[in-house]
């Protein structure tokens, strides 16, 4: 009872000091909270931390230090609990190109452990939602780049995660595709789920997030709302904020 | 004299420069290696070898010049496959997939000249290594009193511009047809066919060599296309000197090469190279999504494996190629007495195991998506046996009539390849699975040389466990005193291998 109250209270994600080398530091002792049902915009340059953060987060990466929690779960305890209730799109699709979007669903929802009488109407939905259902009986390595990505959405979507982690997920995406995309997880923020997003297009941070966290080398320099970054700053646009804190610090 | 900038000769260097690059001598690298020169001269040296020791027993029995012809004529012919292969893989690399003639064509060279010099670096590329193979013979053969084999450089060059137009024409078509990348896949797998009918065609002189066979064959060879006067035997007449063929081929070759040029600028020009790369949409076939959703992660796995390697056709034609060296041993369990011989045993026995080596470098190793498998929640240890499953069971299923034929005619002896064959592939499969290193697909050929050790591991597996299937046959057929310490010795071998695998396995 105690543990149900713990996990329904924690925040999606709680990172404690962590710290990832890489001959350098690429994270260095890191703090983050994020709450349940918000869409948080993970901002930094190149190079910041971001991809890294997000792959210890998602347990593709060991952190050398500290402890990642997944809505209440500890990650390096329980990965198959933590991993079972959250998803991860990286900025290159995980596809099989010999595989079409049917069986990639397929291959997904197997992966997940979901049963198929709750799986088929999900991927109906997620196909026929990304336009993609025309496109179903295709191999995937001959789609464009836009219908990698919303194949690879519908993939993550398809368990239903209670935390989605994207990185960069609206690179070399065309307008209509960007425009899915991000109706897509509005969407699934306004259903109660959480969304962590890095990205460069900082207008898509600035329309979409509730929240904003700027990393720079591997450290969390800023956070907060829209508005509370600009009473910190001189305020102005997001991109001025950003280019004063991560040029200035 | 360095030719000025934007000349035709210019671009020709470019074009070779290119080629170079892209050669086995330079490895991929901007400059050869002091070692690649040193071994590729030593090569030439010994080929030269090669080539007076030939010609010298030929002095001694001369041959009849027809037959020498016929003998020239075939070899070429056999070149002329692995050629055309090289040619249409170089082919839609330069006109397709090097990404650089949208700059040369806007640039001011006449794009005649930009096609021209195109078809020569083709020719070129298709030409080097048959140059390397043969123009010793032609070396040689001038101090041996035979001036006329230096026809050996004109006939190739003819030849490779003959092979490099039809390779581009048919590139041009198959473009359009079926899109450059699949146009390169069917030019991987004309390669690999290429060289197994050679093996075969080897085989079934073996075979029909002696008997009925070699009657047959004799008139065959009498009449008809194979006839000594046939035309197919004029690029053999004309590489060893012999004016009216020689003239003929260079003559073709210069047609060849005049009209490719103006088609492939033509197809250009008109922005067809446009329709080809847009590719052709498939239709939606009628009803409804149709998903098969499974219960078990270990079938997912599996399905999902083996989808993958049967839509992928170069994959395959690798894979498969090396079942086209278990034709022969077939046809010997088929025509053979009451007992498999040993070298039938350790024949399947190796095979197998090779076989799996491939299989399971491409389930286990090349993974398309490894952070997917990592990111979920799925059981590794599930996860790793779906994939080994995956690799073992089609060697498995693939043995499993000769073996039932094997055991039927003689079951103990069956029984003892059944067990090697199956400890064969488990052997090369644990072997991939503990020590091999991810990699992409189509690093499938230089697998070998990007992880040494798997590669160490899975040749000791494969000759402990074929030496095995030997000394067991064997054992069943006669005892001898050899035998029962030779099949110990094997299996301790097999045993180590895994367990140095287990030991060295990556974690």
């Amino acid at each position: 009872m105690n543990d149900m109250t713990s996990d329904t209270l924690a925040p999606a994600l709680r990172l404690r000091a962590l710290r990832k080398h890489f001959g350098r530091p690429a994270v260095d002792g890191l703090d983050l909270t994020v709450r349940r049902g918000e869409l948080y915009a993970l901002l930094g340059p190149n190079g910041a931390g971001k991809t890294t953060t997000l792959r210890m987060v998602t347990g593709l990466l060991a952190p050398d230090d500290g402890q990642v929690e997944v809505l209440g779960v500890d990650l390096a305890r329980d990965p198959a609990a933590a991993k079972r209730r959250m998803a991860y799109l990286p900025d290159d699709p995980m596809l099989y190109g010999k595989l079409k979007p049917t069986e990639y669903l397929e291959f997904v929802a197997g992966l997940w452990g979901l049963r198929p009488e709750d799986a088929e109407p999900r991927g109906r939905r997620l196909l026929d939602w990304l336009d993609l259902s025309r496109h179903a009986h295709e191999l995937t390595e001959g789609f464009s780049r836009g219908m990698k990505q919303k194949l690879a959405l519908a993939g993550a979507l398809i368990h239903e995660p209670e935390l989605l982690i994207l990185d960069e997920p609206l690179t070399g995406l065309d307008a209509a595709a960007a425009r899915q995309v991000k109706d897509l997880l509005v969407s699934h923020v306004a259903g109660g789920g959480t969304v962590i997003l890095t990205t460069h297009i900082l207008e898509v941070a600035e329309k979409l997030a509730q929240r904003i966290g700027i990393i720079r080398q591997g450290r969390l320099i800023a956070e907060g709302t829209l508005d509370e970054l600009r009473e910190r700053t001189a305020g102005g646009s997001l991109e001025d904020m950003f280019l004063q804190l991560t040029e200035g610090a | 004299m360095n030719a000025a900038p934007g000349s035709t000769r210019w671009l020709l260097g470019h074009e070779l420069r290119l080629a170079w690059y892209g050669s086995a001598l330079s490895g991929g690298k901007r400059r050869p290696g002091t070692v690649s020169i040193i071994v590729w001269v030593l090569a030439w040296a010994v080929m030269h070898g090669c080539a007076f020791a030939l010609l010298y027993a030929l002095r001694k029995s001369p041959m009849d010049d027809a037959l020498m012809g016929m003998l020239a004529g075939g070899v070429l012919l056999a070149c002329a496959t692995f050629m055309l292969s090289n040619a249409l893989r170089a082919c839609v690399l330069a006109l397709f997939e090097r990404g650089d003639l949208d700059l040369l064509l806007s640039s001011p060279l006449p794009s005649r000249s930009i096609f021209s010099v195109r078809l020569l670096g083709v020719a070129a590329s298709t030409a080097a290594l048959f140059l390397f193979l043969f123009t010793p013979f032609a070396h040689v053969a001038l101090v041996m009193g035979r001036p006329g084999w230096l026809a050996i450089y004109p006939a190739l060059a003819s030849l490779a511009i003959i092979i490099a137009s039809i390779a581009m024409l048919l590139t041009l078509v198959l473009v359009r047809l079926l899109g450059a990348r699949r146009t390169r896949v069917l030019a991987q797998v004309l390669a690999a066919v290429a060289g197994a009918l050679l093996f075969l065609l080897s085989q079934a002189f073996n075979l029909v060599k002696h008997g009925d066979g070699a009657a047959i064959a004799q008139s065959v060879m009498r009449h008809g296309l194979f006839a000594p006067a046939s035309p197919l035997w004029l690029p053999g007449r004309a590489a060893l000197g012999e004016v009216l063929p020689l003239a003929g081929l260079v003559l073709l070759a210069l047609a060849a090469y005049l009209l490719t040029v103006g088609r492939t600028h033509r197809f250009f020009v008109r922005g067809l190279q446009q329709a080809a790369s847009i590719g052709h949409v498939a239709k939606r076939p009628p009803g409804a999504l149709r998903f098969r959703f499974r219960r078990s992660l270990f079938d997912t796995i599996v399905i999902k494996e083996w989808r993958l390697i049967a839509r992928d056709p170069h994959l395959i034609s690798q894979v498969l190629l090396q079942l086209v060296y278990l034709v022969p041993l077939l046809v010997l369990i088929l025509r053979g007495g009451d007992a498999p011989g040993p070298a039938i045993g350790a024949g399947l026995t190796l095979l197998c195991s090779s076989l799996t080596g491939g299989l399971a470098w491409i389930v286990i190793s090349a993974e398309d998506a490894p952070d997917l498998l990592q990111s979920s929640p799925a059981a590794g240890r599930t996860l790793r046996l779906a994939k080994l499953a995956a690799a073992t069971m089609p060697p498995l299923l693939l043995v499993a009539l000769p073996l039932l034929w094997l055991i039927a005619r003689a079951p103990l002896a069956g029984l003892m390849v059944a067990f090697t064959v199956t400890g064969a592939v488990l052997g090369g499969g644990l072997v991939v699975l503990w020590v091999g290193r991810p990699a992409p697909r189509s690093n499938f050929k230089t697998r070998g040389k990007e992880n040494f050790l798997s590669t160490v591991l899975e040749l000791l597996t494969t000759l402990s466990w074929g030496g095995l299937a030997w000394a067991l046959v064997s054992l069943t057929a006669a005892s001898a005193d050899w035998v029962p310490p030779v099949a110990a010795g094997a299996l301790a071998l097999a045993m180590a291998v895994l367990a140095l695998a287990w030991l060295l396995r990556r974690r």
